[in-house]
């Protein structure tokens, strides 16, 4: 099966590869490519990344919106995306043109005017659930589809130059992750852990849609780890990547958080820690070879998809400057791991309401409580299955040193029954969950040291029970938050006091980002079906 | 306890009074959706289907409950039929393969436990139960049918085809661990040192629209507000099992079943137009 979908995706990147060769040297260099230099050291006006920079920090160097002037931020532009539903794409900017994208489609906006430059749609289109963005590199802009391909599209015209098959959509995979982009490659994963269909995670030449390499997330039989699965559930085991990653250029190594094993709440079939669902792993950027992952919850029985962004900080832990790379799970447990060695370093839950394990060992195992695991008539689990943070990113501020993020406390009850599997694309979950009466969900922005996790700062979003928008941090000390309720709020990033919030009426399920056009400062969120901006008064940028 | 053997008696009553042909949840069964249908699927679903699922219905140790706050698959009386004899695939539910009278019998006996409670023939005095809801009961003081009522607690205009018989039941007797949003208690202290108490129709850390004790509506926004404090427990009582003699109980229980936009499936009778 996997060696026939290699075939058909080389096949298709070979038919197009020429055009796509010619088509570059005709067009040249020109004004809005993206070389790796800039994805390396974006200037501070370009948002290039799905994080912003490789470290997935979030943090805006832009200046001109401060808490004195804040007061003074007004919409922009707003455009609304035809025909969508609730985006969760994360915007990128390149020399003030806009990329921005739903399941099937990429636009070109300016990012001044909130005009568009071009639309791309795929026909016939299948629907498959969400799209969180593009990424670019050269002149080419790349965006995964809900039939499980990359697509290469022209920057300046929105014309298809190659596309490749990650994954067979008739076997049930699609791809909603932003592509990721690093020198001369374009790194995809894709979705279907939930119908018991093995993730993994591809890196395609960047200019002809040729695959150089395949990290399956699930061991085969003979590679190590695939002992962590009872006999043949490997082979239905999950393990999507269904969320983009983070990437350290000096050690050459790619960061990605891996999803539940598949059934989701039943784990008999599959005894066992089922590597390497609900870890994050750490790749060669060349070969695609592991050289380390870190498992967060072994043998989940709960969807506790580890697909959460993992910030990547160089600073001192214990008196030694340290590669650090820190991770809020939707388990409940932040994480504090070397980057270069995959060692466990610090864990502690930054939700009130955990009940599923007491603790973390010296080694970061969690210490499981039990009688949370699900039956079919329900246990009562905290953080419940939808987790304690989930897809929206978290950010952080070099000047604070804090760790800034999205947080769900709330419980849920957890069922399972017992569920075959039927290829094709089909849930595998074996049954569900539910919000806890007892516990409703609420949501709360969060600052946490470092280092430590400690607790800084919360912000209550009052009203918000499901998961809002990511973060943005600036230089200029403010984190922007938004919520199901559809507020964008501006919070002090030290003290957490909201200093600024506009209603966008709609629900807010996607990360903002921060972006300069001709001396301004915008900000920039997918809100509902709207992209929706914002910046001081023209005139006002100048004082 | 006490509550536990009347409510059942309640539900039992009801369950007995059912029997007017034509309603659509019986209208597949060949043995229709009689009173007598229902009790005999009752004991036979106790006998033949406890091992898996619960007793009356309650979740069981490898089976689900038949009437519960989700969606089910199988909801038609052919449906529910097939489930039985012929088991579902790819899980734990075996094909049952009963003489086929007693599967409808058990089919009649489900839909009754899933039908709103329009549809679902009462035996209490719905004009007593009217004025217990306007009078002893109080309950007009904070809900509003057609028109008439207080403004505090939801409109019940159309309950009955809303809520099923138990779910009605359970708001008269079982406390929410939570008040729903809309309805969440709140005493508001303005920065002008003014008190108001009431509900919160919608909140946010920048503004809170609210319905006073004096039914009317005040918008606040967070500047003119110098304390809120909200309660934790629903307004609504749930002793009525308690305060209403057992007669008085099943009026009202009767009264507020038929509240209703729409007329009950294969009746004659107008939906409730006097408040």
């Amino acid at each position: 099966m996997i060696d026939e979908m290699s075939n058909r995706a080389a096949s298709i990147g070979h038919v197009l590869r020429c055009a796509v060769v010619a088509g570059l040297l005709a067009a040249g260099l020109s004004a809005g490519e993206v070389t790796y230099e800039q994805l390396l050291d974006p200037p501070p006006e370009n948002w290039l990344t799905y994080g912003r920079t490789y470290d997935s920090q979030r943090h805006s160097p832009l200046d001109q919106i401060t808490k004195e002037n804040i007061s003074q931020l007004a919409p922009a532009w707003i455009f609304p995306m035809p025909g969508a539903r609730r985006l969760e794409s994360v915007p990128i900017v390149v020399d003030g043109v806009m990329y921005v994208s739903q399941p099937n489609e990429v636009y070109a906006l300016d990012a001044r005017a909130g005009r568009q430059i071009w639309k791309w749609r795929r026909e016939p289109a299948r629907q498959r659930g969400n799209n969180r963005g593009v990424a670019v590199l050269g002149n080419l802009v790349y965006v995964s589809t809900p039939d499980a391909h990359l697509v290469a599209l022209d920057a300046r015209t929105g014309s298809m130059v190659w596309e490749s098959e990650i994954a067979s959509s008739e076997d049930g995979y699609w791809s909603p992750a932003a592509p990721f982009a690093i020198d001369g490659r374009i790194i995809a994963g894709n979705a279907a852990g939930d119908y018991g269909l093995n993730g993994w995670l591809d890196a395609f030449d960047a200019t002809t849609g040729e695959r150089l390499w395949r990290f399956y997330t699930i061991p085969r039989p003979g590679e190590p780890g695939n002992e962590t699965w009872a006999g043949d559930s490997w082979k239905t085991g999950g393990g999507a990547t269904w969320l983009s990653g983070s990437f350290d250029p000096e050690l050459n190594l790619l960061y990605w958080g891996i999803g539940n094993p598949a059934p989701d709440f039943d784990g008999e079939p599959r005894r066992g820690d089922n590597l390497y669902t609900e870890s994050v792993v750490a790749l060669d950027a060349d070969s695609g070879k592991l050289k380390w992952h870190f498992q967060f919850t072994p043998h989940d029985l709960h969807d506790w998809d580890s697909v959460e962004i993992p910030i990547l900080v160089d600073a001192p832990y214990k008196g030694r400057l340290r590669k650090l790379l820190v991770h809020a799970d939707r388990n409940g447990f932040y994480y504090v791991l070397d980057r270069e060695t995959g060692e466990f370093l610090e864990g502690v839950p930054f939700i009130d309401k955990l009940n599923w394990a007491s603790g973390l060992t010296e080694t970061g195992r969690p210490i499981r409580v039990p009688g949370v695991e699900p039956t079919l008539q329900g246990n009562f689990v905290c953080p419940s299955t939808s987790g304690a943070t989930n897809w929206m990113s978290p950010a952080y501020n070099p000047a604070t040193n804090w760790f800034y993020l999205a947080v769900k406390e709330g419980c849920g009850v957890s069922y399972k029954s017992k569920q075959e599997f039927r290829p094709g694309g089909f849930s595998y979950a074996a049954t569900g969950y539910i919000e806890s009466p007892r516990f409703p969900w609420q949501m709360f922005v969060r600052a946490l040291d470092l280092t430590t996790g400690e607790r800084k700062w919360e912000y209550k979003q009052v009203n918000s029970r499901h998961y809002g928008a990511g973060l943005v941090s600036t230089a200029t000390g403010l984190i922007f938050a938004g919520d199901d309720q559809g507020f964008f709020t501006a919070l002090d990033a030290k003290t957490g006091e909201p200093l600024w919030h506009f209603n966008t009426g709609t629900r807010i399920s996607a990360s903002p980002i921060s972006y300069a056009v001709k001396g301004r400062q915008y900000l920039a969120v997918c809100s509902g079906v709207n992209v929706v901006t914002f910046a001081l008064p023209a005139g006002l940028e100048a004082d | 306890m006490t509550w536990c053997r009347r409510g059942l008696g309640i539900l039992v009553g009801v369950v007995l009074y059912l029997g007017l042909p034509g309603h659509a949840w019986g209208a597949e069964n060949p043995l229709g959706s009689g009173a007598e249908v229902i009790a005999e699927g009752h004991e036979l679903f106790n006998k033949l289907c406890t091992v898996c699922h619960g007793v009356d219905g309650a979740p069981g140790d490898r089976g689900p409950a038949m009437a519960a706050q989700r969606r089910y698959l199988r909801q038609t009386d052919t449906e529910l039929f097939q489930a039985i004899q012929e088991g579902i695939p790819d899980s734990e539910m075996p094909p049952m393969g009963l003489p086929e009278d007693d599967a409808w019998r058990i089919v009649a006996w489900i839909r009754s436990l899933r039908a709103k409670a329009i549809d679902v023939p009462v035996d209490g005095d719905i004009q007593q139960g009217s004025n217990i809801f306007w009078g002893k009961g109080e309950c007009g003081r904070c809900h509003v049918i057609r028109g008439r009522g207080g403004l505090l607690g939801p409109d019940l205009t159309n309950l009955g085809a809303q809520m099923s018989l138990k779910r009605i039941q359970e708001a008269l007797t079982v406390e929410k661990p939570h008040p729903p949003l809309g309805y969440r208690p709140v005493t508001v202290t303005t920065q002008g040192g003014r008190t108001i108490s009431g509900v919160s129709k919608n909140e946010h850390n920048f503004s809170l629209q609210m319905i006073g004790d004096d039914d009317r509506l005040y918008l606040l926004s967070s500047e003119e507000i110098d304390k809120i404090v909200y309660g934790e427990k629903s307004l609504m009582p749930t002793d009525y099992d308690r305060r209403l003699s057992e007669a008085e109980f099943r009026d009202l229980l009767a009264f507020l079943s038929r509240l209703s936009l729409r007329r009950r499936e294969g009746s004659s009778v107008e939906p409730n137009q006097a408040p």
